[in-house]
């Protein structure tokens, strides 16, 4: 019985989003410390993962979300500005890394209060 | 997994723009260095950055997790001639006066330098925001 609260769409969702979230942070950090080595390129998470999950959030099916995948890409379509090929852009990635730092803060408090809602209903203590 | 994210790319990115520094300290407190161990004026040091590919390990669906650091490719020396200037009392001009200066410019240094600092802060921003999202990994369920 347990087992199926926290195989609820919004348990499963929350810890799909926070995986990708840690990923994200992963991506950002790689591209921040390569700021200047030549010829890199900048690294994201596939940029139709959202799309994705959108798809499969609206389908109704745990185990579709669950089992939704994502990569980490090369974007080769930023613009370089740079004569040696480099196109990371520290002023967008510092944004990147905020807004995706509140996003994985809203998901973490987002899960513990479902949590400890769960465990007042189980408790009946307030 | 780590529960950092991102700390290992950091912290390579960390070393390897301190000894950007340390290379760029050295070539600014030779800037006038007009003769070194081989009897030479001192030469220009330059650091190469490459990426290095980091394996973070197997997510739940067995692909490798990966992602890139940087590493110094090699401390390379710059061996464009310095300047060139007439000065005939210093002890290591030639027979006609001239003495052959190191190629430090202090113009290219400073900026050099501001930008390995710049590079450094963004660095240490990626670790206190890990940090965070540890900390917050670490407090579900709690509150």
């Amino acid at each position: 019985m347990i087992d199926d609260l926290m195989q609820r769409e919004n348990y499963v969702l929350a810890k799909k989003l926070l995986d990708v979230s840690h990923a994200k942070q992963n991506a950002i950090a790689s591209n921040l410390a390569n700021v200047e080595t030549p010829g890199y390129k900048r690294i994201d998470i596939q940029s139709d993962f959202e799309a994705n999950l959108r798809k499969a959030a609206s389908s109704n099916d745990v185990s579709e979300i669950s089992n939704l995948q994502f990569r980490t890409v090369t974007d080769l379509s930023t613009p370089s500005v740079r004569a040696d090929g480099n196109n990371v852009q520290i002023d967008q990635e510092m944004l990147r890394m905020q807004k995706n730092a509140i996003q994985y803060e809203f998901l973490a408090n987002y899960t513990s209060t479902s949590l400890s809602r769960l465990k007042t209903a189980i408790s009946g203590r307030v | 997994m780590n529960i950092m994210p991102g700390i290992d790319s950091t912290a390579s990115a960390l070393q390897a723009e301190k000894l950007r520094m340390d290379i760029i300290g050295q070539n600014i407190a030779n800037a006038h260095t007009t003769r070194g161990p081989d009897g030479q004026p001192y030469k220009r040091q330059t650091v190469q950055f490459e990426a290095k590919l980091l394996e973070l390990g197997r997510d739940q669906n067995g692909n490798m997790q990966t992602a890139q650091g940087v590493n110094v490719r090699a401390v390379g020396t710059d061996e464009s001639a310095g300047p060139l200037v007439y000065n005939p009392g210093h002890p290591d001009a030639d027979e006609k006066g001239m003495v052959r200066l190191p190629n430090v410019n202090l113009t290219h240094e400073m900026v050099d330098l501001i930008s390995a600092s710049r590079s450094y802060e963004a660095n240490l921003q990626v670790v206190r925001t890990s940090r965070q999202m540890a900390q917050q990994a670490l407090r579900i369920g709690k509150a």
